[in-house]
């Protein structure tokens, strides 16, 4: 027999009263284990075991990302690190370059001036703009001239030995003939016996030592100074070193020369005011 | 096909419960995932099925929030019951109607939990209404949207009533 329609509907709400009751019941309890201690029943944990999967999940897939989000900004923020850090090292770099090149500049200079001071007389600096070393007639151009005081024939030396001479003057310009042209000429000494000779350019990159006897003591490796015989250039110069000594075909010697100074390396050059021998005293020299 | 529906949407919500208390720890203030489902669920007219989904559902919340254990499984009961109460007898659907039952659901569950803390505990919900609002607006709106989303994707009422219960 069927039951009436309006008994049915009664019978959820009954369990729906139930199920309320047990879950008072299970809030109850619940409530008196937290006073008690215990922070979870174990219908609790039962729950929490069934379904915790999801949660476990949740945290290792967000963590993945969380790791490669954060691994992706590290890796952006790395490259822009190494793009700045290259370009402070291409920087530095540069700047080191140009230190490195003052560094240079100063001990050069120093050396010069240190050298300058070695003369009595008056000096001055000056750098060399022009260099014309490859045809016969050797000369560099220099950037001061009259107006600083740069007169024809004033000695023209650097750290390393003798350059030349001055050759002619303009006001803010002056030019000098190279110790290795083969018009020049340079009264010469050999340090070690003090024989004295003449140098002259042999037109290449080197030069010779004339007028030495056969008989003289000159070797291979023997230093040529200034004689300072020749009124323009001071004693004591370095011009070079003998490569070659040799008999010669009369009665001198065939003396080579390497000059001290490297002519295509040369930068700045002190320029020696040389003592000029009056007019009077040169009309009457042999 | 009901009860898997059900399994998959707990799955989905508790995942959404974890992610949110992992990203964002007091999202679960302003907005109740548990409830959408079980209203989805009760709105098919099933009264018995209604407060078992209730149950489980709410001891799932319960287990994985700091809440009395049952707290959640009582409220959404009564929830349950009363979305399925209302459906077996008047035949509800469109998302306005999901809509209705879904608001209601919140504010019954957020006042049957402020009474149990109540009576409970003897404590007292801070600012109860304003909490109230807020989780009733955007359970509501996040509600509709899944609603509608199911109905675009399923391609069919998400609500499942066509069999009303005769008995159990």
């Amino acid at each position: 027999m069927a039951a009436p329609a309006d008994v049915i509907p009664r019978r959820p709400t009954l369990l729906f009263v139930v199920v309320l009751a047990l879950l008072f019941v299970l809030m109850s309890l619940s409530t008196r284990t937290r006073y008690i201690g215990e922070t979870r029943t174990m219908f609790e944990r039962t729950v929490m075991m069934i379904f915790s999967p999801v949660p476990k999940l949740v945290n290792w897939v967000g963590g993945a990302a969380s790791d490669m989000y954060h691994g992706y900004l590290d890796m952006r923020r790395s490259v822009a690190e190494n793009n700045e850090l290259h370009r402070k090292v291409a920087d530095l770099a540069t700047e080191n370059l140009k230190l490195r090149q003052s560094e240079t500049d100063l001990r050069r200079l120093r050396s010069l001036l240190g050298y300058s001071e070695e003369f009595a007389m008056q000096t001055s600096m000056a750098e060399a703009i022009m260099l014309d070393t490859s045809s016969r007639f050797k000369s560099i151009i220099l950037d001061r001239g009259s107006n600083a005081g740069v007169d024809v024939n004033d000695a023209v030396v650097n750290a390393n030995g003798l350059i030349g001479r001055v050759v002619l003057t303009t006001k803010d310009m002056s030019k000098v003939q190279l110790v290795i042209d083969s018009n020049s000429s340079v009264g010469a000494l050999v340090e070690r016996t003090r024989r004295q000779g003449v140098i002259r350019g042999d037109g290449g990159t080197g030069a010779q030592l004339y007028d030495v006897p056969s008989l003289a003591d000159v070797q291979a490796g023997d230093t040529v100074l200034t004689a300072g015989i020749d009124g323009i250039y001071p004693k004591g110069i370095p011009i070079g070193t003998v490569t070659k000594a040799e008999k010669g075909q009369e009665l001198f010697k065939l003396i080579r020369i390497k000059p001290a100074v490297d002519f295509s390396t040369v930068e700045e050059v002190i320029i020696i005011h040389t003592r000029k021998i009056p007019n009077a005293i040169v009309r009457y020299a042999p | 096909m009901r009860w898997l529906r059900f399994v998959i949407g707990l799955l989905i919500a508790l995942t959404l419960h974890s992610l949110l208390d992992s990203f964002f720890p007091n999202a679960l203030a302003f907005f109740n995932p548990y409830v959408i489902l079980v209203v989805y669920y009760s709105m098919g007219g099933n009264i018995l099925g209604a407060i078992i989904a209730g149950v489980i559902a709410g001891l799932v919340q319960d287990a994985f929030s700091g809440a009395i254990f049952g707290l959640h499984a009582f409220s959404l009961t009564v929830c349950a019951y009363a979305v399925a109460y209302v459906n077996s007898r008047l035949v509800l659907r469109g998302t306005l109607a999901f809509g209705a039952c879904l608001g209601g659901a919140v504010v019954v569950n957020e006042l049957v939990i402020y009474i149990l803390i109540n009576v409970l505990l003897k404590q007292k919900i801070e600012m109860f209404e304003q909490g109230l609002i807020v989780k009733t607006i955007f359970t509501l709106l996040f509600g509709m949207l899944v609603y509608q989303l199911l109905l675009l994707f399923l391609r069919e009422e998400p609500i499942d009533a066509t069999q009303r219960p005769t008995g159990w």
